[in-house]
């Protein structure tokens, strides 16, 4: 997967390239609208990830421009303004996805991923989830773990359909209340760690090795 | 008077008003007199007029009906010198100051046959004679010595046996005509005069309260936005003028207060941590215990993200109180959120013994904006969390009254410090026990006002001993925002049920 990072700041393009590296992307990196532009039209990208603020454009006219001239590959935006029309702007100018700054690794490799599995052929949809002996039937809404029935909410089942879904991948608080509660909010609160705790206790609490990861500082990772 | 005056008064527009205003002023009356003149003139000249009209019939049959013998000349003389007499005693009898008579008559061959008048009649023989064209009706007449003219009439003699001549001038008639003209003109300077300066001084009392205001504003600094313009008593254009500019200083000192206490708090809020943060990066590189630098480093972006949030939420709550913050409104069903909200923090609740009961009216559709919405009743929870202590009742009520949204948390926890009630809703207020960074509430308070509503907060007893928090937050459930952009609920959607206690719902947590 080639990615193509737009950012005008020195010390994040940095970053973001080795951060997205690491993840196993080969990455361009450019620091200018035109000369991204112009990498760009040669079609290598499978997602283009994109600031706002550019020394000699706009973000939201190079996306247009890339729009224009048949540039399909799915943008992400970067953004340290946070109103929400900015958001809807972003996403209107043909933008995919729109992420604040300041932001998580671990949420913009699963946005990225996101956007990847949208842009290739879509997956037949899992009703079946399977992580070592942790078992998620989607459909009857139901938990095994090692063959025993878990006794989870509603809530519970959610957050360990999202974690299984994630499995192997680092997921932050934000990216949970989004997708579980639906709420776009920035929480400085261990709310969802209390979830988590109360989640972990019933898939782990009887099994040898536990599956449920805290990252400290990041967020949570369900993995064998 | 004039010359002390600075140069600089008659660049004013007080003068330039003044003096347009009073130019105009001074034609318009100019007008008016003339024309009263004019027509006190007319009047006056078609009195003497139809004297002489009416008297020269009379001399003229006088004078066909005296036999032409030695004694002719004598009584036509003596009927015109009663005639002239007429005119110049006024009714009193006494003499007037020299109205003139003349009479004249001519036979066939314009031979002057009588002459009644001023004993030098050479001029007025000559004006006669040059008069033209002749005819019988009244004529004005200049004639050579004599300041004002004649009135002049010329009668034909039946079957044209010469003419006769009668002339007058009205020397009383003049003369109250000469001083009506100069009453005008006094009384018209006065007027102008009297126009002028009361324009030009009401001008200047007018206009020096915009001085007053251009004074205030110049003296204004950004260090003291405290002084205003004086009001007064007037509900006039200026006054609203002066009203209007202390509105927008009343508004740029609290943007300016806003932006200070924004920086104090970037210096009290951010500095801390970031010297954490710095701090434990320090001590994560020097150290060779893989295990515990992780945690340092761990420790570090929880500091971030903290910091992160607490940035988010000062620069919401500078917009917001600026006046900036822009609602993105949706349609949302407040009790669902609610709910959602409730569920969310369920657990947490339940971790600290705490009893969450949420009363909700169901459905419950408004226009809000979701974010700040979820974010306010987020931060109410979180506030219940920390403050209410281990194992008090909290309940939580959305419920909806004449189109107004009602967010109610209540407690039976220890309630408002007296000191910090009044203040609750100020960003930085914080009690002696807070861990919290002090927005949380003024962020609630500032997102109900940015949907035109507001957030109130008291204790529910005055008494010490069961205190127990209050907080309620009314808002508009369409802001007039979304309503002018079309966002309209069919009628069966805001349809609520009336009863709030219906449909409780209680978390058993």
């Amino acid at each position: 997967m080639r990615l193509l990072v737009v950012e005008d700041d020195k010390t994040i393009r940095e970053f973001l390239v080795r951060a997205l590296g690491e993840a196993g992307f080969r990455v361009d990196a450019s620091g200018e609208a035109a000369d991204a532009e112009k990498l760009s039209l040669e079609g290598v990208h499978d997602a283009i990830v994109v600031d706002l603020t550019l020394p000699d454009m706009d973000g939201l006219e190079l996306i247009q421009r890339m729009r224009a001239q048949g540039v399909a590959a799915p943008v992400l935006i970067l953004s340290a303004r946070r109103s929400v029309d900015e958001r809807v702007l972003g996403l209107e100018r043909g933008g995919d996805d729109y992420l604040t700054k300041p932001f998580a690794v671990a949420e913009l490799l699963a946005r990225l991923r996101a956007l990847l599995r949208r842009s290739t052929a879509g997956q037949p949809e899992a009703v079946r989830l399977r992580v070592a002996d942790l078992e998620l039937d989607l459909i009857r809404r139901e938990a095994k773990r090692g063959g025993v029935e878990l006794q989870l909410t509603q809530q519970e089942f959610g957050l360990l359909e999202y974690l299984c879904r994630n499995a192997g991948r680092v997921v932050t608080r934000a990216m949970v209340l989004d997708h579980v509660w639906k709420m776009r909010i920035d929480t400085s609160t261990n709310i969802v760690d209390v979830h988590i705790h109360r989640l972990r206790n019933k898939v782990d609490r009887n099994a040898e090795r536990p599956l449920i990861r805290t990252m400290r500082g990041v967020g949570y990772v369900l993995k064998d | 008077m004039f010359s002390r005056i600075s140069r600089s008064f008659y660049r004013t527009a007080a003068w330039r008003l003044a003096l347009g205003s009073t130019l105009v002023f001074a034609a318009g009356c100019a007008l008016i007199f003339w024309a009263m003149y004019v027509l006190v003139a007319g009047t006056v000249r078609e009195r003497s007029d139809s004297w002489l009209v009416g008297e020269s019939e009379t001399l003229k049959q006088v004078a066909l009906t005296t036999p032409r013998d030695a004694l002719y000349d004598r009584i036509v003389e003596e009927v015109a010198e009663l005639a002239t007499q007429e005119m110049a005693y006024d009714s009193r009898g006494n003499r007037t100051s020299g109205s003139t008579v003349f009479f004249a008559e001519y036979d066939a061959s314009d031979n002057l046959l009588v002459w009644v008048g001023p004993k030098d009649n050479q001029q007025f023989l000559a004006a006669i004679q040059k008069m033209n064209p002749r005819n019988a009706a009244p004529a004005s007449l200049e004639i050579h010595g004599w300041r004002s003219p004649f009135r002049v009439v010329m009668v034909p003699m039946s079957g044209g046996d010469g003419h006769v001549w009668l002339g007058l001038q009205d020397a009383n008639a003049a003369e109250m005509l000469n001083r009506l003209l100069i009453r005008f003109i006094l009384g018209w300077v006065f007027m102008v005069g009297l126009g002028f300066l009361i324009t030009l001084l009401g001008l200047r009392r007018m206009l020096k309260r915009v001085d007053a205001i251009t004074g205030t504003a110049a003296s204004i600094r950004t260090h003291d936005l405290s002084t205003r313009v004086p009001v007064g008593m007037q509900q006039d254009e200026i006054a609203r003028l002066a009203r209007t500019f202390n509105n927008m200083l009343e508004r740029i000192s609290a943007s300016v207060n806003q932006l200070r206490t924004l920086t104090d708090s970037v210096a009290h809020d951010l500095k801390s941590p970031i010297t954490s943060v710095r701090g434990s990066l320090e001590i994560a590189l020097s150290l060779e215990d893989e295990e515990f630098s992780r945690d340092l480093v761990a420790k570090a972006i929880e500091s971030l993200d903290h910091l992160s949030g607490v940035i988010t939420t000062s620069l919401d709550l500078a917009e917001a109180e600026g006046g900036a913050l822009h609602l993105h409104v949706e349609k949302v069903d407040l009790a669902e959120l609610a709910g959602r909200v409730a569920e969310l923090y369920a657990p947490a609740f339940a971790e600290k013994r705490q009893k969450l009961r949420i009363e909700v009216d169901r459905p419950l559709p408004a226009a809000v904006d979701v974010q700040l919405f979820t974010r306010l009743l987020t931060n109410l929870m979180e506030n219940e969390l920390r403050y209410a202590g281990e194992g008090a009742h909290v309940t939580f009520s959305v419920t909806s009254t004449d189109g107004m949204a009602r967010v109610r948390v209540t407690d039976d926890g220890p309630g408002f410090a007296a000191d910090l009630l009044p203040r609750i809703f100020q960003r930085f207020a914080k009690g002696s026990r807070s861990e919290g960074h002090g927005l949380g509430l003024a962020f609630v308070n500032a997102v109900a006002g940015a949907h035109g509503g507001r957030a109130l907060a008291q204790n529910r007893s005055a008494d010490a001993a069961e205190h127990g928090a209050c907080i309620t937050i009314e808002m508009p459930l369409t802001p007039g925002a979304a309503a002018a952009d079309g966002i309209v609920f069919s009628s069966e959607e805001s349809e609520n049920p009336a009863s709030s206690g219906g449909n409780v719902r209680e978390l058993s947590v």
